[in-house]
């Protein structure tokens, strides 16, 4: 499980998070919905250790991991799909997808196999592994930075707009492979705009507004068309 | 066009391009860091040019074989490129590109200045190796000195293509220059792959000055300056931040500074080489491979 308590960032003199705290249970899909500019990608940005918190803690497993370095974080199993796909553009799908794998690169064996999986999983990647990143789809780079994080073996995959930007039946299907990513047992915090989407396969939810946490809950037992109009528009007065 | 000029031109043209391997060699080293720090380290060729002391003091102090020469040289060069980044890079904050520039003008002062000084400005023989080797093919001759400064410089390439296509460090230094935030998100520590390709680049730079020292016999602080313009202008014509326009400028500015040299004499030369540079920038400014100018 990951504990995130009174996390504080800034940009600056301008405080994005105000004190978030937040659990990612193990096991499920939490959710974290909020409107345009409420703070969630930089939630997403300091949980990942590149952006630094000024105050608040973060623990995994009762292990206090806030202020290490990305890349340690990522060896502790936290894996992100960033905003905007951010896939390498001039490598190649597989290459793309081996570097998702770099922080295990001492072990033996298990990378090719792994690599295998991702390629079973996404046959659209399969298709394409020798192609340069750039040249995909937007909804093909989606996969390829799903995949690209599964490469790291995550314990908890975070997952930033992963629907943003794409065609509505792209957003299915991305929204489809998440839930089949759930239905394995993995721990996935999913930040999201659709809140429609994102509501149906919730097991928990936040929502974020103004850098502040003001709701929480599980999606069957709250008014889905008043979550999603602040997920969408925000709150008149934030609480 | 009489034959005579017409050789003239083919050996002028062949010479420029063997020795041009060190232009090219010092250009991939610019593109090398600003690839992964997006960054321009101007004491990139000064660095180089101290490293090819470091070997000189060797062959000076124990009369060391070529070969140990050459690899002082390289590693010196490469360990000076490790300071470098340590002064002017590590610590300097990095959203402020203009700390790192100017830090690295000053270092390009300072390491100059103590080059001149140890050196008291003079040349010193370096090692050259096969000076009396020539192959003639009918009336154009190659010089067998050229041909080794060529032949090292396209294996330090062909090194370094191995080192970024088939290990993890490569890869891992692709994925910094194209998304840096991304390859962290990968696990890669920017901060080790940043350190290690300066000190990649400077085993490079440091045989580009080993090479070019050994293609006349001398070293001479007055190289730095060559070093430096040469290798900027490199990367300006190949595209900055592109290995392979690093390679075609590097052998491009060797030829046609050479068939320049033929053409109007030693003192025209550099405006000609200048007048190229100044083609480039107005026609055609991201280079011959002019990667994306944004990221992110
Ligand atoms: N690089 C930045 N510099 C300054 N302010 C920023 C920066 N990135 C985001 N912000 C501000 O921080 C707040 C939260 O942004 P962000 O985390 O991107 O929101 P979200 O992902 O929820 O849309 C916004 O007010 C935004 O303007
Ligand atoms: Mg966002």
């Amino acid at each position: 499980m990951l504990e995130i308590a009174d996390i504080k960032t800034s940009y600056g003199k301008i405080a994005a998070l105000k004190g978030v705290s937040l659990d990612i249970h193990d096991g499920g899909l939490t959710c974290l919905l909020g409107p345009n500019g409420a703070g969630k990608t930089t939630l997403i940005w300091t949980i990942a250790g590149i952006l630094k918190a000024q105050a608040g803690s973060m623990k995994i497993d009762s292990e206090e991991i806030l202020g290490l370095k990305p890349h340690q974080i990522v060896s502790k199993g936290i894996v992100t799909v960033p905003e905007n796909r951010l896939v390498f553009p001039d490598m190649s799908v597989r290459d793309n997808l081996i570097a998702g794998a770099f922080s295990r690169r001492k072990e033996k064996g298990g990378i090719e196999g792994d690599l295998e999986d991702v390629l079973t999983r996404f046959p659209r990647l399969r298709e394409r592994s020798e192609q340069m990143a750039g040249t995909l789809s937007g909804g093909e780079q989606q996969m390829l930075a799903v995949g690209r994080a599964l490469m790291a073996r995550p314990k908890i995959l975070l997952m930033d707009e992963p629907s943003t930007g794409l065609a509505p039946i792209i957003v299915e299907e991305i929204f489809e492979i998440i839930g089949g990513l759930r239905d394995e047992g993995r721990t996935i915090f999913l930040v999201e705009q659709n809140a429609h989407m994102a509501l149906k396969y919730a097991d928990r939810f936040y929502l974020l507004e103004q850098g502040r946490v003001t709701f929480s809950g599980e999606p069957g037992a709250v008014d889905h068309d008043e979550v999603i109009q602040r997920a969408y528009l925000g709150a008149r007065k934030a609480s | 066009m009489d034959y005579f000029f017409f050789i003239d031109l083919i050996q002028s043209t062949v010479d420029g391009l063997l020795f041009g391997t060190t232009y090219a060699l010092i250009g991939i080293g610019f593109t090398l860091i600003f690839g992964v720090m997006r960054k321009l380290n101007l004491a990139y060729g000064a660095a180089a040019l101290a490293g090819t002391y470091i070997g000189l003091v060797v062959f000076l102090m124990f009369d060391a074989h070529p070969a140990l020469v050459f690899l002082a040289s390289a590693l010196g060069s490469g360990l000076i490129g490790l300071v470098v980044y340590l002064c002017c890079f590590r610590f300097t904050p990095s959203n402020y590109p203009m700390a790192s520039l100017l830090a690295s003008v000053g270092m390009l002062l300072f390491i100059d200045e103590v080059v001149i000084h140890a050196s008291h400005g003079l040349p010193y023989p370096y090692p050259s190796v096969f000076r009396d080797a020539i192959i003639e093919l009918g009336d154009v001759w190659v010089r067998g000195d050229l041909l080794f400064v060529f032949f090292m410089c396209v294996v330090a390439m062909a090194a370094l293509f191995w080192l970024l296509y088939r290990t993890p460090l490569g890869l891992a230094t692709r994925a910094v220059s194209q998304q840096p935030r991304a390859a962290q998100l990968c696990g890669i520590d920017v901060t080790r792959v940043n350190m290690m390709t300066f000190g990649i680049a400077g085993v490079l730079g440091g045989i580009a000055g080993a090479m070019t020292a050994a293609a006349v016999g001398v070293l001479s602080p007055v190289i730095a300056m060559g070093l430096t313009v040469k290798g900027l202008i490199v990367v300006v014509i190949g595209g900055l931040g592109s290995i392979p326009g690093a390679i075609i400028g590097g052998l491009l500015v060797g030829a046609a500074e050479n068939i320049f040299l033929l053409l109007r004499g030693v003192t025209e030369r550099d405006i000609y080489v200048m007048l190229l540079l100044f083609i480039f920038l107005t026609l055609r400014p991201g280079g011959l491979f002019g990667s994306a100018q944004t990221r992110d």
